[in-house]
């Protein structure tokens, strides 16, 4: 039921690749998927609120439609066939969004090859991977599955509300090399994680009596803010929305879980045509200390019923063989519950790209690259991106519970004077072979406002899309002529 | 290609692909459909009493003994329960005919239902029974979801001196259930 909630959620939209705003540089926020982008603009104030909106999701073995079609199939059917026994432990659904709340940069006055960034952006992410054995048990029971082990360790799940609060130094270090880094602090509000589970639940002919059924189970669930929450919402006497929002606010900013991180960036020109850039973000971990919630299931116990065997079981006629065998079981196999703190760490991402640019810059023949100081004219690396087109292929790749995923894409940008620059996006990982992206940046003086939007063919039948994402925003940005 | 070229191109693109962001037609509605109804199976009693135990008790009845059996009884169990089956295996090794009852009772040791099993003196074929509940049984469901204890009685038939010739005689009264959940 989980998981169908989770189609229900985000069926429409990989998690967390931004392969439309990596390496474009005109947009600011290019600067958080990699610090160590070309920065050609002398200063930048996002609008609040509406400077960054990033919304992903995706489901990569199953569709709405492929559930809830208007086909006059059985749904009981669909459910068993397409999801049941149709997806397997590699699949997954995965939810993230992003607002950025405050974001603005501005170029050093004593230094001018350094530009900083800074901001505060609010992100949830949660990824659940489809936990097969358990659904199959759920589907099915355990009757007539002699012998079968259901693998606990199917279930892995992971999910995050959290503020990060950023600033980032980009420095132009000569005309092939500029360098980034960003650092994070990180406030978090909800989290959830249970992916390092191992066991198996078996059903078997018995030793005495018809069936044994085993357990062996090492599971753990972990949570941080949750608790706060439930004893909100079961609070009947208080006005609940106003608490609620008011327990958010105060852990998202500095009053919940504390972590730090670091986003590492650069940008290398090959030849002043043939660039590569590369980047890793959230090298970071965090300590959950606040209002955590911990659950285990740990240790083995095999049941055949209640066993009475005379005459052993006449001693004591006031015996409840039933309770002494559910005693049994919770002393083998203890559910228990703490609130221990714990240290987790932020999915790591990984970027990189080359890109090779052509056409006439827009503002004038572009040197080969020089051991000049661009600030005397010699500003090849920053007029690098001022050619017109550019094509290229990015790599993308995240580490998440059962490994890391990667993403390839090829591109194509265009750029129409200073006002207009389009790219397009081929992408191929494991949601969907056929992602065509499409994204722009306008600008009219100095706002600035884009728009960037993913797997174009899925709008076609939003319902049968395994994987959207949009992004847009609004800036105002100085390129030092407006 | 020039731009006018590409910007066509794209419109095209656009144009193409993006038609309002349509999606076919679906029907939520079909989620009220959706049945997940597994069956779960586990063993339920399991009695053994050897001859010799037999032999001493001199009274007819060996066993009469009323054990808590909370599991049908279990709010998760109680509610959702759908139809299923009982099986009782029973094996005689003993040189006595025996009469075994299994009887189910309530909260108030109301008799909800008996189920009584005649077996002949060794040697004896293993005596199987399925008893469906709910369903296409001829029994009700509420008897599994008012059930919280089972008394069984054993009555021995025979004399109290024979011992069977099979080696380490006993009587073993096996049982499983396996049950129909409702859970959505």
């Amino acid at each position: 039921m989980a998981a169908l909630f989770c189609i229900a959620c985000t069926g429409l939209m990989p998690g967390q690749n931004r392969q439309l705003l990596y390496d474009f540089t005109e947009i600011p926020q290019a600067l958080l998927v990699n610090p160590g982008a070309v920065a050609g603009y002398q200063w930048y104030a996002g609008v609040p609120l509406l400077s960054g909106i990033s919304v992903q999701a995706g489901s990569s073995g199953i569709s709405v439609d492929d559930l809830f079609a208007n086909d006059g199939l059985d749904i009981n059917d669909k459910v068993r066939d397409r999801a049941v026994y149709g997806m397997d432990t590699r699949d997954e659904f995965s939810t993230t969004y992003q607002v950025e709340l405050l974001s603005g940069g501005f170029r050093s006055r004593s230094r001018p090859s350094d530009f900083y960034s800074f901001g505060i952006y609010h992100e949830w992410d949660m990824i659940l991977y489809w936990p097969r054995d358990l659904a199959i048990l759920a589907w099915e029971g355990n009757a007539d599955q002699l012998g079968r082990r259901f693998n606990l360790g199917h279930l892995k799940t992971r999910g995050e509300l959290l503020n990060v609060f950023h600033f980032g130094v980009n420095r132009q270090v000569d005309n092939r090399w500029t360098l980034g880094a960003r650092a994070k602090i990180y406030s978090g509000i909800l989290h959830y994680r249970s992916s390092r589970n191992t066991g198996y639940f078996l059903t078997e002919e018995g030793e005495n009596n018809l069936v044994a059924n085993s357990i062996d189970a090492d599971m753990r669930l972990q949570t941080s803010g949750f608790e706060g929450l439930r004893q909100i919402l079961d609070d009947d006497t208080a006005d609940q929305f106003p608490a609620l929002r008011s327990h958010l606010v105060r852990r998202g900013f500095f009053g919940g879980d504390l972590g730090v991180g670091l986003d590492l960036g650069f940008t290398y020109s090959l030849t002043n045509r043939l660039v590569v850039t590369g980047s890793l973000l959230d090298l970071g971990l965090m300590v959950y200390h606040t209002d955590t919630r911990n659950f285990s299931l740990r240790g083995a116990a095999t049941v055949e019923g209640v066993e009475v065997i005379l005459p052993e079981a006449l001693a004591d006629p006031d015996r409840d063989f039933w309770q002494d065998l559910v005693d049994e079981v919770e002393a083998l196999v203890p559910f228990e519950e703490d609130s221990r703190a714990f240290v987790g760490f932020r999915p790591t991402k990984l970027y990189g790209s080359i890109r090779y640019n052509w056409g006439q810059p827009q503002s004038g023949p572009v040197p080969e690259p020089c051991d000049c100081d661009y600030r005397t004219g010699g500003a090849a690396g920053r007029q690098i991106s001022g050619y017109r087109n550019a094509v290229g292929a990015q790599l993308f790749a995240i580490n998440r519970p059962r490994g890391p995923q990667a993403a390839l894409t090829a591109f194509y940008l265009r750029r129409v004077g200073n006002w207009l620059a389009l790219k397009a996006t081929y992408t191929a990982d494991k949601f969907t072979l056929s992602n065509l992206g499409l994204g722009m940046q306008f600008q009219a003086g100095p706002v600035q406002a884009y728009l960037l939007a993913d797997n174009l063919l899925g709008y076609r039948n939003l319902a049968g899309s395994r994987y959207a994402s949009f992004q847009f925003g609004l800036n105002i940005l100085s390129w030092k002529r407006n | 290609m020039n731009f006018k070229g590409i910007l066509l191109r794209m419109g095209i693109l656009v144009w193409a692909v993006l038609p309002a962001g349509c999606a076919e037609e679906q029907d939520f509605d079909q989620y009220q459909d959706l049945n997940v109804t597994p069956t779960v199976e586990a063993s339920m009693l399991y009695v053994e009493a050897p001859e010799r135990i037999i032999n001493q008790i001199t009274d007819i009845s060996f066993v009469q003994q009323t054990f808590n059996f909370d599991a049908f009884a279990e709010n998760f169990v109680a509610e959702r329960v759908l139809d299923g089956v009982v099986t009782y295996e029973l094996e005689n090794t003993t040189s006595k005919p025996l009469d075994i009852r299994f009887e189910y009772l309530d909260d108030a040791d109301n008799v909800l239902d008996t189920e009584t099993f005649a077996v002949p003196a060794a040697p004896t074929a293993v005596l199987r029974r399925e008893v469906a509940y709910g369903g296409m049984g001829n029994r009700s469901i509420d008897i599994i979801r008012n059930t919280s204890a089972i008394r069984l009685s054993a009555a021995n038939l025979g004399d109290n001196t024979s011992v069977s010739s099979i080696p380490d005689p006993k009587v073993i009264l096996r049982s499983s259930a396996k049950f129909r959940i409702r859970l959505k």
